[in-house]
């Protein structure tokens, strides 16, 4: 047997599910005033469905809710009841058809109604087509009416949606009761009885705090997205972070780690007061292990690593390289390491295809992100001794050279930093290294861009 | 008295678990396990290394500017990431070419970049930062290959390296499956597992007159050097086209 508690206007919807939930675990939340119950046990409790209705109408008057409460075998049933009658009304199982058939055609508007928004499932309607003035039209009136039609002229007429809407006209449920489950915060929080500076103290706090919060998400199958630090400190100024995961973890050791190393990289300027870790859930990974391929290190192992390399080398100086679609000599783009599993296919991906007909390396470069200034004595244009000032270039006299190749880009661009015009050219030099030099046009001011290796 | 005083020696080594130093007492570290070692994907030096490089040694590459180490570790980190490895490069003083990397047939989402810069304590202190990057990566652990790139170091900075730091990160890697490539101007580490290349290259041109000359690539000469592994050898190879 199911309950629907409809909730007259005005009425605060947290109140209604709280006296739903007072009476049976399962409950759905159906529109923002109204509930279904499962009273599936309840008259072991409460006494026959008449009792549970009067109980569940005193509860919620209690709690300042005026309420229509509808009891039958079917949730549709109950539904539509609590639309149409004020007060209690109960059904006996197996008259639901009949109970619901004088009742206008309109009501089974309400389940074309949003339900309310729940975090991860999207509101759909029943039915996806809409009947109701076609029906009209018809010169139907009462659900009765449009339950006594054949279902295949039905069908023939409007399809799949008309025998859903028929169904629900007899107060057939068309989908098994689903229960909302509470939302649920994962936050823990811990007033501290003296004010602590310094990261070694807050990492007893921090593990303190994360061990029960990753209890927690383990127990409802969750990982944690993002992970929130707030620091309350003595200076009544709130100190906030914010740590994007890479994937979702709830490794208590691992949240410790990456929580303590963004803060030695962005550490609190006062004394902490007051602790607050928060998570935001969502659903856990599922990983499948390949027996074929080499298992790559957890995501838990590499968040870690690249906390630690980064708050070492800088944000920025840790990565996977990225090409980026310009003729700027040099130019990239940094991005988070995250490695594919599985065997990398060459071509795919923007994987680079080996030149399958050698296996003869291509020449190297290895290049100085700062451009070294050379001074570079020509003779008719071309290049016949170089020097760099520079320690650890020994500079020297042009053994072979290749070029000049002249490039020039960005232009279009007023930015003197993404324009490039210059000579480039290839020189061997007396101390036996090749490097890639350039002139620019603009300044005459020659470079060494890097080494052939 | 001689023969003793090496026995003593030793065995205090061996007491002090140090006896992954001796090159001589042990008996040769060649395993046949094929997975046991990381391909260079140069054919002729990979026939001339029986395989490639030891994993859970410390190896090296070796040579002077233009000797053709960038072009050997780069190839060796491609053939890592197709083979589905991951793969982690410190380059100490950024100087990592994208696209030449990419053209090596690197896998770049499978390819850690630490990217070093000048530091307030100059090279020192640069080279410091990125022995403990390495560091770092070694203890995480899961990297097929992972390169230490000195090439551009000053030698005098190489040799205020305490050569502990190179028998601390032997100790490090040992039993793992993580084959660490140090690139230097000249040898550092010296490890008894594992193998030295030593690469000296000469430029190579197409065209005979100037306006057509092209720099095609080079022959490098690399001198392998293996205390225990028994693999030493010298061989040519063309590097371009």
């Amino acid at each position: 047997m199911f309950a629907c508690v409809f909730a007259a206007a005005g009425s605060r919807p947290d109140v209604l599910v709280a006296v739903a939930r007072d009476f049976s675990p399962r409950v759905e939340v159906c529109a923002a005033r109204e509930v279904t119950l499962d009273l599936a046990g309840l008259n072991r409790l409460f006494g026959d469905a008449k009792t549970i209705a009067g109980e569940l109408r005193r509860t919620a008057a209690d709690r300042g809710l005026r309420v229509r409460i509808a009891i039958a075998a079917t949730r549709t049933a109950a539904r539509l009841l609590t639309r149409a009658r004020a007060g209690i009304t109960i059904v006996h199982p197996g008259d639901e058809a009949e109970a619901v058939a004088d009742l206008p055609l309109e009501l089974l508007e309400i389940f074309r109604e949003p339900k309310k928004p729940e975090p991860s499932e999207p509101s759909e309607p029943i039915a996806p087509t809409e009947p109701i003035p076609t029906l009209r039209r018809w010169g139907l009136r009462t659900l009765g009416e449009l339950a006594a039609l054949p279902p295949d002229a039905l069908a023939a007429r409007l399809g799949q949606g008309g025998v859903d809407w028929q169904r629900l006209a007899r107060g057939d449920d068309a989908a098994p009761l689903v229960p909302s489950l509470p939302e649920e915060r994962f936050e823990q929080a811990l007033d501290l009885e003296w004010p602590i500076e310094g990261l070694e103290p807050l990492s007893f706090v921090l593990a303190r705090l994360l061990e029960p919060l990753s209890a927690h998400l383990e127990r409802r199958d969750r990982g944690a997205a993002v992970l929130h630090i707030r620091l309350h400190l003595v200076n009544k100024e709130t100190h906030e972070r914010s740590l994007q995961l890479p994937a979702p973890m709830r490794d208590a050791r691992t949240l410790r780690t990456l929580a303590l190393l963004d803060l030695e990289s962005h550490p609190p300027p006062a004394a902490i007061d007051r602790v607050v870790v928060a998570v935001d859930p969502t659903p856990g990974r599922v990983m499948q292990f390949s027996l074929l391929t080499r298992p790559l290190p957890s995501v838990e192992h590499l968040s870690t690593l690249i906390a630690r390399l980064s708050a070492l080398m800088g944000e920025e100086r840790v990565g996977s390289p990225v090409i980026v679609d310009s003729w700027q000599p040099g130019a990239f783009e940094m991005k988070g390491f995250n490695p594919r599993a599985g065997i990398a296919e060459p071509g795919s991906d923007g994987m680079p295809t080996p030149n399958p007909e050698s296996r003869i390396p291509t020449v190297a470069v290895r290049r100085f992100r700062c451009p070294v200034p050379a001074r570079v004595h020509v003779d008719r244009g071309i290049p016949v001794r170089i020097t760099i000032d520079r320690r650890g270039f020994a500079g020297g006299r042009v053994e072979k050279y290749a070029g000049p190749w002249r490039a020039s880009g960005g232009w279009w661009t007023d930015d003197a930093k993404t324009s490039w015009e210059r000579d480039e050219w290839d020189v061997a030099l007396s101390d036996g290294a090749t490097y890639r030099v350039y002139r620019e046009r603009d300044t005459d001011a020659w470079f060494i861009e890097g080494v052939v290796d | 008295m001689a023969n003793q005083a090496l026995a003593r020696l030793e065995t205090a080594l061996r007491a002090r678990k140090l006896d992954g130093t001796l090159t001589t007492a042990l008996p040769s570290l060649e395993r046949r396990d094929p997975y046991a070692l990381i391909p260079t994907d140069v054919a002729v030096l990979d026939a001339c290394l029986r395989g490639g490089l030891p994993r859970g040694q410390l190896s090296e590459i070796v040579g002077p500017r233009s000797s053709g180490c960038t072009t050997l570790v780069r190839r060796t980190i491609a053939a890592a990431t197709r083979r589905g490895e991951i793969a982690a490069m410190v380059d100490t003083f950024d100087q990592l070419d994208v696209a030449s990397a990419a053209d090596a047939g690197i896998d770049l989402d499978r390819l850690l970049w630490i990217r070093g810069g000048p530091a307030s304590g100059g090279s020192d202190s640069t080279i410091n930062r990125a022995l403990k990057a390495l560091n770092l990566v070694l203890q995480a652990g899961g990297f097929g290959c992972v390169v230490l790139d000195l090439a551009d170091a000053p030698v005098s900075a190489l040799k205020r390296i305490p050569f502990t730091t190179w028998l601390r990160v032997q100790r490090v890697i040992e039993g793992s499956d993580t084959a660490c490539v140090l690139v230097a101007p000249q040898p550092v580490a010296r490890s008894a597992g594992g193998l030295t290349l030593l690469l000296s290259a000469c430029a190579r041109w197409s065209g005979d007159a100037d306006r057509n000359r092209h720099l095609t690539g080079a022959d490098v000469n690399v001198r392998v050097v293996s205390p225990r592994r028994r693999v030493d050898g010298e061989l040519s190879l063309c590097v371009g086209h």
